[in-house]
């Protein structure tokens, strides 16, 4: 008995002072770099990203009801548990090819200045952590829809204006 | 309380002493007992009660000596009250009971004019402010205690302040054991900083030096007050039984009393409050959850036909309907349940009404007669809270623009005073506000004019009386020139439009000059949940709130006429406009040489046919807004689901209804 406690004994500081390092190592990183947390995703093979926190869910495409008399790039609404929200091709909406929807095809939800909406995209990637010195504003575009580029390794990833995008003020 | 009788009873017989605590118990009973029978207005049980306190009362303070004659009115008390108790709900017995009860009250009376014979305390060596300070029991324990031959002694302790009422129990919870604490009394003469100083009056059978030390106090701290008989009775203290915590015996009593009153009134609370303030968030919340739970019937519904339709699962399927059907009729008596929750008579909206009208009428200084009919007609809370407003601003117009000036009223034969009628009546699922006034009428020249010089008319426009009265409710329309305090700055009538249908109700105006308005707002009794016909164009299915469906019919493309390049249907010899719902929706139509169907859809006095692919039957709809940044088009309310996960569209019958008027307009 005596023997397993002075081993446990003699474990326990090393065991503490690794954790305590690690921890010193995490927090330094987090103050020194702003991580930016992104969603990214494809849009006619080219890769795009929404900031995480404006992100409420991802759902599979379900029946989306067209709804007469709108502009094109409205697919027209969904019911999720209860709301019924519209859903925005987004490849439209950017002035991108159309294409068919498929079985990679995924509705992001996402909160935007004038509330809730969703977004048909070709397909959903990952979630990236970026620290914000890899964000480069991006060349000014007719569009505009663009807000910054973000570098990953040598590939540029767009991400997106989402208030601009959805202009739900602009139209309401 | 009859335990107590009885304990009572024994100790009169037992001897000559009162225990406090059973006296006193019998008083607290006597007590909530008048306070429960005046809460359920039995006056005769309250007054006999009265009484029966009363002599507790003399009797815990010694003005009553306990005999015979007083226990066995107490003991009598005690069973009227409990055959009194029992006929309870039967006012004749109750009435019957009166006559002896009264006769029961009168010797009680005479029972407490014998009082006690007093003593004085004059012979104890005790400062006048301490005798002074004694409540009426205390005096009564004391003298009680000195006939018994008990040592009186004052016993002086200091306590820190903060712990004070710690050590004081303590030290009452000690004397306990020797003897009965009479009285505590804040001592007199400055007390140490932080400290405080009691003196408690005590009567014991132990001599004060023995107190003292069985105490563990100073013999100082012990004061003898007076000696009692060296052969007093060991009896154990009445006291010591006492359940009253550190308070003396005269604050006990009155903790008695005051427990007595406070239990009495937290049963009055509970046997009155059946009523629930509940927030209507809440009740939405309900509200919504009964939606959801009929729109997964509808999915049930779907399963049992699916089973049933299959050989090989029809057996069963046919159970399972059965078991729907039932689920299907109490859904339905649940959903009325929380929609009855929610409904509210219209009285309370009609007296601020009231107010503002009088208000008014002396601000505009005009005579006007308020008459107010179906006050008790009930609505949704949520739609009587959206009322409000737009009622308000039809009755601030009327009392404002159409009621004349007396002068006026007077030079056009009217009665001087203006009359203004609000009547609220149920007519099917729907609750209609009638506000009518016997004022100078719309002048319909002046709409026009205004109309067209807004741009919204073209000066060559031939409008019927009908629509040249629905242009007050046209933005920026007011037929008074001038800007009033009370109505009118242009925006009005417009807003009472856009509110009620908001709320799936429309507005209807009949006017005729120099007689006077009636404006009609038509509302849904609720905006929950509502019964939908299905319809589908062009595959697509739609729904129609019911409550604006008059009939559907079947006809032949060959049926539909022509008038001015519209589409008209005979409809029981009148020309009821059509509109074909794929047109209007840019879907693909039909080939117009095919039978379709009729729906007739109409708020109000305005009806029009819209033309539909297929019925597809009735559905409960719950109408939800749609969320997103690209406004929906006119004419679509909002989306449901009906089951399935794909919801479909609800249309918006009201501005159907209105751009019909528009398009005659613009044609």
């Amino acid at each position: 008995m005596s023997a397993s406690l002075a081993e446990t004994g003699a474990a326990a500081p090393r065991w503490q002072d690794l954790a305590r390092l690690a921890a010193e190592r995490r927090s330094a990183e987090v103050e020194s770099v702003v991580v930016r947390q992104l969603l990214t995703f494809v849009l006619d093979a080219s890769p795009y990203a929404v900031p995480v926190e404006r992100v409420r869910e991802i759902v599979r495409v379900r029946p989306i009801t067209p709804v007469p008399r709108v502009p094109s790039d409205m697919c027209g609404v969904i019911s999720l548990r209860g709301e019924i929200l519209e859903v925005i091709d987004l490849r439209l909406r950017l002035r991108l090819r159309a294409a068919p929807r498929g079985r990679a095809s995924r509705i992001i939800v996402v909160h935007s200045v004038g509330g809730v909406a969703g977004v048909l995209v070709d397909g959903v990637s990952e979630v990236l952590a970026v620290p914000e010195d890899a964000l480069r504003p991006a060349a000014a575009t007719e569009a505009g829809n663009v807000e910054t580029l973000c570098v990953r390794g040598d590939r540029f990833i767009s991400l997106i204006d989402l208030d601009r995008v959805l202009g739900f003020d602009a139209q309401r | 309380m009859r335990q107590d009788l009885t304990d009572l009873n024994e100790e009169r017989v037992a001897g000559e002493s009162v225990d406090p605590d059973v006296v006193n118990r019998l008083f607290r009973s006597a007590h909530s007992l008048k306070g429960l029978a005046g809460l359920f207005g039995f006056d005769p049980i309250q007054d006999l009660a009265h009484r029966v306190e009363d002599i507790l009362d003399g009797l815990r303070l010694g003005r009553v000596a306990l005999a015979l004659p007083v226990v066995a009115l107490i003991d009598e008390s005690v069973h009227l009250f409990a055959s009194l108790l029992e006929q309870i709900g039967d006012e004749e017995a109750l009435a019957a009971a009166a006559e002896p009860i009264g006769r029961l009250a009168e010797r009680i009376q005479a029972a407490r004019e014998t009082p006690a014979a007093k003593s004085e305390f004059g012979d104890l060596a005790l400062e006048p402010s301490v005798l002074r300070a004694l409540t009426e029991y205390e005096e009564h324990r004391l003298r009680e205690n000195i006939r018994r031959g008990r040592h009186i002694c004052l016993i002086d302790s200091t306590f820190e302040i903060i712990s004070f009422e710690e050590g004081l129990s303590q030290l009452t919870t000690a004397i306990r054991e020797v003897g009965e604490v009479l009285s505590t009394l804040p001592a007199p003469g400055a007390a140490p900083e932080a400290q405080i100083r009691f003196s408690l009056l005590v009567a014991s059978d132990t001599p004060a030096g023995e107190v003292a030390s069985r105490l563990g106090l100073a013999a100082g701290a012990v004061r003898l007050v007076q000696a009692g008989a060296p052969s007093a009775a060991a009896v154990a203290s009445p006291a010591a039984a006492r359940p009253s915590g550190i308070a003396g015996a005269g604050e006990g009593a009155a903790g008695a009393h005051r427990d007595s009153g406070e239990s009495s009134e937290s049963e009055s609370l509970k046997s009155i409050s059946d009523t629930v303030r509940v927030d209507i968030h809440k009740l939405d919340e309900l509200m919504n959850l009964v939606g959801e739970l009929v729109i997964q019937r509808g999915a049930i519904g779907e399963l049992v036909a699916r089973l049933s339709a299959d050989t090989a699962t029809a057996r069963i399927g046919s159970d399972f309907a059965k078991v729907h059907k039932t689920l299907d009729r109490k859904l339905r008596e649940l959903q009325s349940a929380v929609l009855d929750v929610r409904m509210v008579p219209l009285s309370q909206v009609f007296e601020k009404i009231s107010r503002v009208v009088r208000r008014l009428r002396s601000d505009l200084g005009k005579d006007v007669r308020l008459e107010l009919r179906g006050a008790d007609t009930e609505l949704d809370k949520l739609i009587v809270e959206e009322l409000v407003d737009p009622l308000m601003h039809v009755v601030r117009n009327a009392l404002d623009h159409a009621i004349e000036p007396r002068e006026e009223r007077i030079a056009g034969g009217k009665d001087p005073e203006g009359r203004i009628r609000i009547e609220a009546f149920q007519r099917g699922n729907h609750v209609v506000i009638a506000v009518a006034d016997d004022g100078r009428g719309v002048d319909t020249a002046a709409l026009r004019a205004l109309a067209e010089a807004k741009g919204l008319l073209q000066p060559g426009d031939v409008l019927s009386e009908r629509e040249a009265l629905d242009l007050m409710f046209s933005p920026g329309i007011s037929t008074r020139s001038e800007v009033t305090e009370t109505s009118g700055r242009g925006v009005g009538m417009d807003v009472v439009h856009t509110n009620l249908t908001a709320l799936g109700g429309v507005v209807d105006v009949e006017s005729t000059p120099g007689r006077g308005t009636t404006i009609s707002m038509i509302l849904p009794i609720t905006l929950a949940i509502i019964q939908s016909l299905i319809v589908v164009v062009a595959r697509q299915r739609f729904a129609i709130p019911l409550n604006a469906v008059h009939e559907t019919l079947l006809i032949d493309g060959s049926e539909i006429q022509r008038s001015e390049g519209r589409e008209l249907l005979n409809l029981r010899g009148e020309a009821l406009p059509l509109r074909r719902l794929a047109v209007e929706f840019d879907l693909p139509a039909a080939s117009p040489e095919a039978k379709s169907f009729v729906v007739v859809i109409g708020l109000g006095e305005t009806r029009m046919g819209l033309l539909v692919d297929r019925l597809d039957g009735q559905q409960d709809t719950v109408i939800k807004p749609i969320q997103g940044p690209i406004p929906v088009v006119r004419g679509i309310a909002g989306a449901t689901e009906l089951g399935d996960q794909e919801p479909v569209l609800v249309l918006d019958v009201s501005a159907l209804l209105a751009d019909l008027g528009r398009r005659r307009e613009t044609l």
